[in-house]
């Protein structure tokens, strides 16, 4: 199934939840939260100017989902692969691949990405992947991320030393196909 | 007895690179190049390069040892990149090693690709002192590492939380319009702006990040900044000063990794510090290192850029350090690690 033009397997399955995101803190959180609620073969789709806090939001996925590695930025080797770390009971949950889609043409093939994991196996998390990554499942969550534009106090030619990462970022996320039919996001997020 | 002749393999990226070492001396150091193909796409593509790593492979081999005038007969070990990298690439690289331990019937040496950066400065300035800090920086990596000893014995100071130094200039390159890679690009504008136009920030140089980052890089923030500073610009109806934000952005980025490695090697009372990775090419970090250690009393030890890019000569370098400081061999079922921790050496 591709594109979005609402046939079936492409139904919004949950209210769209809008977040306000006053720091990278709290955009690692949400990404913290969402983890609770994934698992194996789960696909989320993230999209968002360079310094939206994509990466953020992963980071803070791949802490709850306790995977070995540093989570950072994909873009370079277009998909790094974290796997599990093993609970305090001896179990382990789901990997984390983690995929920067900029370059990539087209993503109805993922053998494209020579990947080690098997995705049924992971969470995928896909950043620049809108248009792209749709065709990899039915079931997915997108998160659209937007920062504020511009300069937090622009003076023409002057310095610039306030935190780049300030003002609030807005997540709109949204659930798409049978996996999420009935959870309430709004509820776990807000 | 002369020293253990080495193959070094490196395939972790897009560059098929195969050498050989005795010693700390390199006989020969062949590669084999992508990159053409992958600028097409504008990025590396695994696929594309895992293909490119294959068609190269055996033509590379045979390249480097004609070079030489080495028989495959004559060589004693074998090394190969076993991560971190490209799984694709690497599992092509590690095969072709294998076959060659198998049929030869030599020892096999997986060894650590960022380490090998580091290492491939023995090479050119002779053996690290017992106690050396590398800064490895390129378009995957940005590493402090502590040497204690270069086959045995590598502390991770510190790492990019984000992006790696090489992939933000990559990113401002795209951001002001420039063509991929837009890093050498942004060097280039860089060279001919004024480095304190704009000042960028500094990532995790704050008081309040010394407890848990004071070696760690973030570049993620700093690019944000120089895209918020071009929109700002861009809404103002101004026109964008290219040089001089390129130049204040690599200003921004030599600072950060100059301050920090200067203050890791006076921490751990470390006296020499070698440069790697084909981030080493960039002008401001090779000027501000050069200034900086010369004031600190470092010796600065950066290898000629052929050998900071992707090469064999790292790979066959550090196979041959391994070799020598008595290493047990890997075996052969070794997997491929596209994350291999960067304390981890051999495998």
């Amino acid at each position: 199934m591709s594109g979005a033009t609402g046939e079936q397997g492409d139904i919004t399955t949950s209210e769209v939840v809008t977040l306000e995101l006053p720091d990278a803190e709290a955009t690692r959180a949400l990404g913290a939260a969402l983890a609770g609620e994934l698992r194996a073969g789960d696909l989320v789709i993230l999209t968002g100017d360079l310094g939206a806090g994509k990466t953020t939001l992963t980071q803070g996925i791949g802490a709850t989902l306790r995977v070995r590695g540093q989570v950072a930025s994909p873009t370079f080797i277009v998909a790094r692969e974290h796997p599990p770390l093993p609970r305090a009971d001896g179990t382990s949950g789901p990997g984390l691949v983690h995929v920067d889609a900029y370059r990539l043409g087209g993503l109805s093939e993922l053998d494209a990405l020579d990947l080690d994991s098997s995705l049924a196996d992971t969470v995928t998390v896909v950043e620049w992947g809108r248009g792209l990554a749709e065709a990899l499942a039915d079931d997915r969550l997108e998160i659209d991320l937007e920062r504020p534009r511009g300069a937090p106090s622009f003076d023409p030619g002057a310095a610039m030393e306030e935190d780049p990462e300030a003002g609030t970022r807005t997540a709109t996320i949204r659930a798409v196909g049978q996996r999420w039919a009935g959870i309430d996001l709004g509820a776990l997020l807000g | 007895m002369a020293e253990p002749l080495v193959l070094g393999i490196e395939t972790s990226c897009d560059e098929t690179g195969v050498a050989l070492v005795r010693g700390n001396e390199l006989l020969v150091d062949a590669v084999a190049s992508s990159m053409e193909e992958h600028a097409r796409y504008g990025g590396i593509i695994p696929e594309v390069a895992s293909r490119a790593h294959l068609e190269a492979m055996i033509p590379t081999i045979q390249k480097a040892l004609g070079d030489a005038d080495v028989d495959l007969s004559e060589i004693d070990a074998v090394a190969v990149t076993a991560g971190p990298g490209l799984v694709g690439p690497l599992t092509i690289g590690a095969s072709a090693a294998k076959a060659l331990s198998i049929g030869l019937n030599k020892p096999l040496y997986g060894v650590n690709h960022v380490i090998g950066h580091a290492c491939v400065d023995q090479l050119v300035d002779g053996p690290l002192p017992e106690r050396a800090m590398a800064l490895v920086v390129s378009g995957g990596h940005s590493s402090l590492l502590m040497v204690d000893d270069i086959a045995t014995d590598v502390t991770e100071l510190g790492s990019t939380l984000d992006d790696a130094a090489g992939e933000a200039f990559d990113k401002v390159g795209r951001l002001l319009g420039l063509p991929y890679p837009g890093g050498p690009h942004v060097d280039r504008l860089a060279r001919e702006g004024d480095p304190t136009a704009i000042r960028f920030p500094r990532g995790l140089t704050a008081a309040k990040d010394q407890a848990k980052h004071a070696y760690d890089f973030s570049f993620s923030g700093l690019k944000t900044a120089v895209a918020r500073w071009v929109e700002a610009r861009t809404d103002a109806g101004q026109a964008i000063p290219v040089h001089d934000v390129a130049a204040s952005f690599a200003e921004a980025v030599a600072d950060v990794l100059t301050a920090k490695t200067i203050a890791a090697c006076h921490k751990h009372g470390v006296d020499t510090l070698v440069i790697g990775g084909g981030f080493s090419a960039n002008s401001q970090l090779r000027e501000m290192a050069a200034k900086r250690c010369a004031e600190a009393g470092i010796d600065l030890r950066i290898p000629p850029i052929r050998y900071c890019t992707d090469n064999g000569a790292m790979i066959a370098a550090l196979g041959s350090a391994v070799v020598r400081a008595g290493v047990a061999p890997s075996s052969l079922d070794i997997p491929v690690d596209s994350s291999m921790p960067l304390t981890t050496i051999t495998v």
